[in-house]
């Protein structure tokens, strides 16, 4: 006991260092795949209002492009006003319409903290579940996706952001409906790149990419980028397809957050199917 | 203005200039600037390992929290805490150092202050991209950064004690 004692008091230092690095990296760890709790991300209330009156302060700098931004996409959407279409069969006749029921509604928000040059990019938005928001809703902008939303308060939230190590968004490369995967190296922000693709397939230049909506986080065809360039893997049957994304993320301001109706109807479906024992094993 | 108070106030001082001005730049490049490490080098000398690596790890958590890293900056802050005293001992004179004097430019000199914190520095940064990439493969990747970020966050604390700190009229 004496000898422990003594050890104990030698190692002290080190020992309180070990200690510290292992609650650290214990947080860095579990935090990173599934935040139990609001309090040491931006959502939480004292940091995420420091951080508002940053932005209250910042978010003038990038206002004349963003503003042009709005007015571009909302011309693009009044371009679709039946009022300003020329009817071409005349003496149509209106139904009530049955056939089409909304399944996404979209959430406002505005980006007030972020960052793009770490290896896991977060933004934080001013809404949260007062709102609606929920963890696992997916995130995009007038020009392309975003990301999904990670963590929630009452007023704020954390968007896991496309420039993160495990994103992984299911999104097709467009004219041939290839599906795979998105990922992010780390290295740039304006390019990502897309696993899974079997390089017997011919991919063109500059196609575009939308999302799959396929696990009902995202509506299906919203931008993410253009191919940029198709590399071939060593000692793999696969391409690795260079992405240019369609949004700027370092300015990034204003986003919608996606709100699924149906997305309960589809988890419970899915939760039906059995597990399957093999595909387990091999994962 | 005693020792204690001066170095409460740094210790706000450094987490506002980390969390809301230079987290916010974005220069692209692997460029990312940490001035906060330059807290822990200008604590006094004859402060104890346990009490420097308690504060630094209170400073990384702080920092961690306003920028969404869950323990990173904690985790690199008290690596360099715990390095502190190894480097200072490696470097120092042989009488011991003066506790009447800082650990800060004016005090010590260029060359000693450039050879201590620049090690410090980077075992600060190399730490925080080991843990932030942890991919054995893009090793260089890993030096890249931590010398891009590195060199000028050196800089920047250089500019910044002349901004901060009385130069002491010992001298």
């Amino acid at each position: 006991m004496r000898n422990l004692i003594a050890f104990l008091r030698r190692f002290q230092i080190f020992l309180i260092f070990a200690l510290l690095q292992v609650i650290s990296l214990v947080i860095y760890v579990q935090f990173l795949s599934f935040p139990r709790s609001q309090y040491l991300t931006t959502a939480s209330n004292v940091t995420a209002k420091v951080l508002t009156w940053e932005n209250d302060v910042t978010k003038h700098f990038d206002l004349s492009k963003n503003n042009y931004a709005l007015q571009r996409e909302n011309i693009r959407l009044r371009e679709r006003l039946p009022e300003f279409m020329y009817t071409l069969s005349a003496g149509k006749v209106k139904i009530q319409d049955t056939v089409f029921k909304q399944q996404y509604t979209y959430i406002p928000g505005m980006v007030i903290n972020s960052s793009v040059t770490r290896r896991n990019n977060y933004f934080t938005l001013n809404i949260g579940s007062k709102q609606g928001v929920k963890p696992n809703m997916g995130v995009f902008s007038d020009k392309g996706v975003v990301g999904i939303v990670h963590n929630t308060s009452e007023h704020y939230c954390v968007v896991k952001s496309v420039l993160t190590k495990d994103i992984n968004i299911d999104v097709i490369i467009e004219p041939i409906h290839l599906s795979g995967i998105l990922k992010w190296d780390g290295h740039d922000p304006r390019r990502g790149s897309i696993d899974g693709i079997s390089n017997d397939l011919r991919i063109k230049k500059w196609s575009r990419i939308v999302t799959r909506g396929g696990s009902g986080i995202f509506p299906k065809g919203i931008p993410v980028g253009k191919v940029e360039r198709i590399e071939s893997i060593e000692g793999e049957p696969l391409w690795n397809v260079v992405v240019r994304y369609a949004e700027d993320y370092r300015t990034l301001q204003r986003v919608y957050v996606v709100k699924n109706l149906m997305i309960e109807e589809q988890h419970e479906l899915e939760g039906l199917i059995p597990p399957d024992e093999e595909e387990d094993l091999l994962r | 203005m005693n020792n204690l108070t001066k170095n409460i106030i740094r210790f706000f001082v450094f987490v506002v200039l980390q969390t809301l001005i230079f987290n916010q730049l974005e220069i692209g490049y692997g460029f990312h600037l940490m001035i906060h490490p330059l807290f822990i080098m200008l604590l006094p000398f004859e402060m104890g390992v346990i009490s420097l690596m308690g504060l630094a790890f209170l400073m990384g958590i702080i920092i961690d929290i306003f920028s969404n890293t869950y323990g990173l900056h904690a985790s690199s802050l008290v690596m360099m805490a715990y390095f502190r005293p190894i480097v200072f001992k490696f470097y120092g004179p042989r009488e011991g150092y003066d506790p009447l004097k800082e650990p800060n430019v004016f005090d010590m000199g260029n060359r000693w202050f450039t050879f201590v914190f620049g090690v410090l520095l980077l075992i600060h940064h190399l730490w925080f991209f080991l843990i932030e990439i942890f991919q054995f493969n893009q090793l260089f990747f890993i030096l890249q950064k931590t010398i891009f970020s590195a060199v000028p966050s050196f800089l920047i604390c250089l500019l910044l004690q002349s901004f901060l700190i009385k130069k002491s009229k010992t001298k």
